[in-house]
């Protein structure tokens, strides 16, 4: 009984991730991603286009980067605290 | 208290410059190689974490101190968004480059990439540090 329900969510399970991979993900939608190859380095200056977009044209995600970023260390900082004088560290 | 290898230390004091000189070197060239804020950010804060595992926290905070790592954190946190506010100042909109550009492919090619990658360096750095010195001496 066991077997065979394992088997039956196995074999749901495979036609999903078989129909999620038979989607059509190939499609340039937007053309961005040429316009950045093309215009990328006379825009930004960068030859690396990788830092041209992270840096450039999508900023913002990398100031909401570091705010995550900054955030948890900070977090880190306030929560765990100092060790005291005279106790061994780790 | 000495309880760890010598070859290891030796090896540890040997190649720590190096590393940091590393993490510098791929923070600065972020725009024109592989590499950038975030990865050579990573491997200064790899580099103090050796010191660190290697020497106690106690000796490596004699050269990295808890609250100076700290102080650099938060001053590349602010400087990041002054940035920005310089962009708005000069003219043009929130974080965008309103430095002038050298000839593509050398280090001053870009305006303010440069500088946002060396904020984001150093600030990943420190707070990666900071992280662990909090972490490894935290006792519940």
């Amino acid at each position: 009984m066991k077997r065979i329900l394992i088997v039956v969510v196995l074999i749901v399970l495979g036609y999903f991730i078989l129909n999620a991979v038979q989607l059509d993900y190939g499609r340039p939608r937007s053309g961005i991603s040429e316009y950045y190859v093309a215009n990328g380095v006379a825009e930004t200056g960068a030859l690396n286009l990788v830092t041209a977009i992270y840096l450039n044209y999508r900023v913002y995600d990398t100031l909401g980067e570091a705010t995550v970023f900054f955030a948890s260390a900070l977090g880190v900082y306030m929560l765990l605290r100092k060790l005291k004088k005279g106790e061994p560290d780790g | 208290m000495d309880r760890r290898s010598t070859i290891v230390r030796t090896l540890t004091r040997k190649l720590f410059p190096f590393i940091l000189l590393y993490g510098c070197y791929l923070i600065s060239h972020g725009h024109l190689s592989p590499g950038g804020g975030f990865q050579g950010g990573v491997i200064i804060g790899s580099a103090i974490i050796l010191l660190g595992l290697v020497d106690g926290v106690r000796n490596a905070e004699k050269r990295f101190h808890e609250n100076l790592l700290s102080l650099t954190k938060n001053i590349g946190m602010i400087i990041f968004i002054l940035l920005g506010f310089a962009g708005m100042f000069m003219g043009y909109s929130f974080l965008s480059d309103f430095l002038p550009r050298g000839e593509i492919g050398t280090v001053p090619s870009t305006g303010l990439i440069l500088l946002l990658n060396l904020t984001i360096g150093f600030m990943v750095g420190t707070g990666i540090a900071v992280i662990f010195y909090r972490t490894v001496r935290h006792k519940l």
